[in-house]
């Protein structure tokens, strides 16, 4: 699988497009107007948004138009005149490559929101170091609990913060 | 207070291999064993914030405690983060929320998701008072009376700085407005000390202000007292500046400006459903704080009235306070409509 | 100068051994604080305000300081190490900081910033001692225009010079607005941008977008590009200290320019942030190799580490003065003041001189004991560096989620981290720019209020912004600033070459707008 840069320039662009609609959407609500007294609370939110809008339909045009002298460019006499290919995004080894290395990091922020901090990342490092990395399982035990403990430390006791717990370590009385 | 933190942490290492729970140490005599978070529903450096620490620093140098204190800001959502933090943990016993006013004034113009039902109100600790203050050198303005004529002359245009939008301030000037029948700018600002720069700096005609954001600036000679919103006259009768005294400050119905009793108290809650031992315990334990040397001395800084409210009477200053509000955010059309 | 007399009075104080002492724990506190992200030094020092209470207030102030320094010092190894800034007035470290140690390079990053961090933090302490009465002074004339003004200026410079896709800036600052527009509304008390959910109401703080676009994009933007990073070839080598040492003073230029944009932005309410990024876009605009910054450029690191930590201790000056802080850390310090029983405003200089010089001198030696001992780290981080990526990604990732958690205690933070990360790398390998965005978050809101309430102050005019001198010239170098790239455009349209002296066309300009 593989992403050329312009589909991910329009996407982008889009996306961005969009939110820039949802801020003028949610700037409604406390009036855009420029009142006799300075502007209301949803007057700059509103310009913000619609610049957002703006300027994400300008790279739009922007990306199609130059997609678009660039087919045009490489035709026949394209490769001489030195217009390459544009480079893609991404393609599918750093795609897996990128994926290997981001869903850890959701599983365990997913974990971590359940069952506390100190559990997703306890499993996580554990995950990196013996499957990312292939250290060996033992060493890999270490290394996770001594992250967990470092933290546990740095945090519970030298600065007193508390890190979100969750149940399983509330029900053995660490808090 | 390293040995403190040191102690907590072997006392849950202790706890861990015995495989205590926390439940099995509910006594007779309750007491917190471990650390307790004191939430703060302000930003750091304010009003709010200050208080708290002062009842931390009396708790700690009095050895009136044995587990740790945390301090912790939730100051998101004018404050009203501290206390959806309170809705979010209603039975924790190991939490107490550190206030003013705001506790029941957010929910009647702000959508915020707790309401007063998800808090167990403790006590007033002590009450701040409200000043009227100006500059007198860039506004010409010396005297309560002077103020009104100004504003009278001129409509919408003496402008009046104070912290936040509908909080305490905010509601005060809606006051003033009202009984003096003067239309006024209302400028608000982050937090009553950048209000009050501003008056120093005789950008701004006068602020409303607790008097400790303002005192040095009225040594400085960049800011006078007009007059205090309390029923009868401050009591400190030490000189402060110019040969007058807090006590010399005449209350704003003497002057003409017929508001009286604007307190900004300072109060403690709890979560809703906290057990009651724990409660009673540290309605005794803040009971004692506002006896100790440090509180007092950070009462008669920020000339504040000293009344401490518990129980039933505390409960019904809050029934009280909440129908005042009601009636002045319905006449200025702050009100939520009904439903949120 | 009667200062002088006191300063050395001062010294007297500050200079005992138990002083040092407390210097030294203070700074090391601070930099295990700067290095994590989340901590950063206004909690830092929250936390250990109550270890204060038992103390004298010198002492006590001088803990609280020197723990300052030593974050500030420590928020830039982690800027230079991992892309990530542990504070967020050395967001402006990572441009050119992070591409030199990912260069190999790091030990003479992290020298050049902790050299000219100190030579910053000097002249601002330098600025307090000589002129700490006129600074008071000068401080009270900023009005909420005078505010806006300062903003104005610091946003002009920085968008002026941005290269680029004019649209993917716009649609950058932009985004950037709207993300610090989400919570509470100063002005109306009103939510703004929260669509009923209760997480937003409390706004989105900077950190967020800091660890996620900075420390989670980079992370992945490194995972793509195939784990190229060079870290691996940090030579540990005492000379490369003593080397770069040297090699400082040829940013002679650059040193000064940045100490005095830290000053002005330190005792106005511009702030360390502002200051670092303010003094960036001026180095890369007008050094003689502004058009490197970005790539690893050394006077690309010295400008915004001179700014930041000469800001950083002017700021302290409005605070002790005025009891306005400039920064969140000084605001939690002068509810410190507070508790030890002093009252910060103009009489704190003739009540307690004791006090007040003694944190002063306090300030020189805090900072020369920071410098020394941060630079004693740098064989540790350099040594760091040389695990392998796919070691030390993951503990990355780990620095990352849990300083989004601590910034407030929250989960919805951590999503919304990952959301920023995801951004981040979007946004930097489609060339976006993402330095505006954050300069955006930082300044937006505030220069919406200062505007707001200057609005408020004149019934509606904008002519306020022009009234008196001091908020004229700021608006008017800052509207030169922004129109400065177009005029050399122009003028190199029309004759060929040069730009330079066009302040005449640009007061046009300036009258020409409302």
């Amino acid at each position: 699988m593989e992403i050329s840069r312009n589909t991910m320039e329009v996407a982008a662009a889009a996306t961005t497009a969009l939110v820039g609609a949802v801020v003028c959407y949610g700037s409604l609500e406390n009036g855009i107007a420029w009142g006799e007294s300075g502007p209301q609370p949803g007057y700059f939110p509103f310009c913000i948004g619609s610049l957002i809008v703006a300027g994400s339909l300008a790279n739009i045009v922007y990306t199609l138009w130059k997609g678009a002298a660039r087919a045009s460019a490489v035709g026949p006499a394209g490769e001489a005149a030195g217009v390459v290919a544009a480079e893609p995004f991404i393609d599918g080894t750093r795609l897996r490559q990128l994926a290997a290395f981001f869903l850890p990091i959701l599983a365990m922020v997913v974990i971590s929101a359940g069952l506390g901090l100190y559990i997703g990342m306890a499993l996580y490092i554990f995950y990196a170091m013996r499957v990312s990395v292939g250290y060996r399982t033992i060493t890999s035990l270490l290394i996770s609990a001594a992250v967990v403990l470092i933290n546990f430390f740095i945090f519970e006791t030298v600065f007193l913060v508390p890190l979100l717990k969750g149940p399983i370590l509330e029900y053995f009385g660490i808090y | 207070m390293k040995n403190q933190v040191f102690r907590a942490g072997l006392l849950t290492a202790t706890a861990l291999a015995f495989g205590l729970t926390a439940s099995g140490a509910a006594l007779a005599e309750w007491k917190p064993d471990r650390p307790v978070e004191l939430v703060v529903s302000a930003g750091p450096g304010g009003g709010s914030d200050i208080f708290t620490r002062v009842v931390q620093a009396a708790l700690t140098k009095n050895s009136l405690v044995s587990t740790p204190l945390l301090v912790v800001n939730k100051p998101g959502g004018s404050g009203s983060e501290a206390f959806a933090y309170a809705e979010d943990n209603p039975d924790s016993p190991y939490k107490l929320y550190f206030g003013t006013q705001d506790a029941y004034v957010l929910p009647l113009t702000t959508k915020v998701t707790y309401s007063m039902k998800d808090l167990k109100p403790l006590m007033t600790m002590a009450s701040d008072v409200f000043i009227l203050w100006t500059n007198p050198k860039a506004s010409g303005i010396n005297t309560a009376q002077e103020f009104v004529e100004k504003a009278k002359a001129a409509p919408g245009k003496v402008r009046i700085s104070g912290a936040k939008a509908k909080d305490a301030d905010e509601t005060l000037v809606t006051l003033i407005e009202r009984a003096a029948g003067i239309d006024l700018a209302y400028i608000p600002y982050k937090s009553g000390s950048e209000a009050a720069i501003q008056v120093a700096g005789g950008h701004v005609e006068a602020n409303t202000n607790n008097p400790s954001e303002s005192l040095e600036q009225w040594k400085a000679g960049n800011q006078k007292p007009l007059c205090v919103f309390t029923s009868e006259r401050l009591a400190d009768k030490t000189v402060v500046a110019d040969g007058v005294s807090w006590a010399d400050i005449p209350t704003c119905v003497e002057a003409g400006i017929n508001v009286k009793d604007f307190l900004q108290p300072r109060t403690v809650w709890m979560g809703a459903n906290a057990p009651a031992e724990a409660a009673a315990y540290y309605t005794d334990l803040l009971k004692k704080v506002a006896d100790t040397p440090e509180f007092k001395d950070y009462s008669t800084r920020n000339v504040q009235i000293n009344k401490v409210l518990v129980g039933d009477e505390f409960n019904a200053y809050v029934a009280e306070q909440v129908k005042n509000y009601e009636k002045i955010y319905k006449d200025n059309g702050w009100l939520l409509s009904s439903g949120q | 100068m009667g200062n002088f007399g006191q300063l050395m009075d001062g010294f007297a104080i500050a200079l005992t051994t138990h002083h040092i002492m407390v210097m030294v724990i203070g700074v090391l506190l601070g930099l295990v604080v700067g290095v994590l992200p989340g901590l950063g030094a206004p909690n830092g020092v929250s936390l250990l305000l109550p270890l204060t209470f038992t103390m004298d207030p010198i002492s006590a102030i001088i803990l609280l300081t020197s723990m300052y320094w030593g974050a500030l010092f420590g928020g830039s190894t982690t800027s230079i190490l991992f892309n990530i800034p542990g504070e967020p007035s050395s967001v402006a470290t990572t441009f050119d900081g992070y591409p030199m140690a990912k260069r190999g390079e790091a030990v003479r990053a992290l020298t050049l910033a902790f050299s000219s961090a100190g030579f910053g933090a000097l002249v601002g302490v330098l600025v307090i001692t000589l002129l700490s009465g006129w600074v008071a002074n000068f401080a009270l004339r900023f009005g909420s225009p005078e505010y806006f003004g300062v903003y104005f200026l610091a946003f002009a410079s920085f968008i002026g010079m941005s290269g680029g896709s004019p649209f993917k800036t716009l649609v950058c600052i932009m985004l950037g607005l709207a993300a610090g527009t989400v919570g509470m509304d100063t002005i109306s008390g009103e939510g703004r941008l929260t669509f009923g959910i209760a997480d937003l109401t409390r706004g989105i703080s900077f950190l967020i977008v800091v660890i996620g676009l900075f420390g989670l994009g980079e992370l992945l933007v490194t995972v793509d590009e195939g784990y190229k990073f060079d870290g691996v070839k940090a030579k540990l080598s005492l000379s490369v200290i003593f080397r770069t040492l040297l090699e400082l003073p040829r940013y002679w230029v650059t040193l000064l320019r940045s100490a005095l944009v830290g000053c002005w932005m330190g005792i106005t309410p511009g702030g360390p942030t502002a200051a670092s990024f303010m003094s960036y876009a001026l180095g890369r605009r007008f050094s003689r190799r502004g058009r490197f910054f970005g790539k690893g450029e050394p006077e690309g690191i010295v400008a915004p580490e001179t700014a930041d930590h000469s800001a950083g201790s002017c700021a302290l000056l409005p605070m002790l003065a005025l009891g306005v802080p400039g920064s969140a850390t000084a605001a939690v310090m002068m509810g410190g003041l507070m508790i030890w029983g002093l009252s910060p405003g103009p009489m704190l200089f003739t009540t307690r001189p004791d006090f007040v010089w003694g944190l002063i001198a306090s300030m020189y030696a805090g900072n020369l004991i920071a410098v020394v001992l941060v630079l004693t780290t740098v064989p540790l981080f350099a040594f760091i560096l040389r695990a392998p990526f796919s070691v030390v990604g993951p503990l990355i990732a780990i620095i990352c989620v849990i300083g989004a958690y601590t910034v407030s205690n929250h989960m919805f933070d951590v999503w919304l981290a990952l959301i920023f990360g995801i951004v981040g790398y979007v946004f930097k390998k489609l060339d976006y720019p993402l330095a505006p965005f954050v300069l955006a978050v930082v300044l937006g809101d505030k220069a919406e209020d200062a505007f707001r309430q200057s609005m408020l102050s004149s019934g509606g005019s904008l002519t306020v912004f022009f009234e008196t001198p001091l908020v004229g010239t700021m608006m008017g170098l800052g509207i030169l600033l922004l129109l400065l790239p177009l005029l050399s455009l122009l003028f190199g349209a029309i004759f060929g070459r040069g730009g330079g002296a066009d302040a005449g066309e640009a007061a046009d300009h300036q009258t020409s707008r409302p």
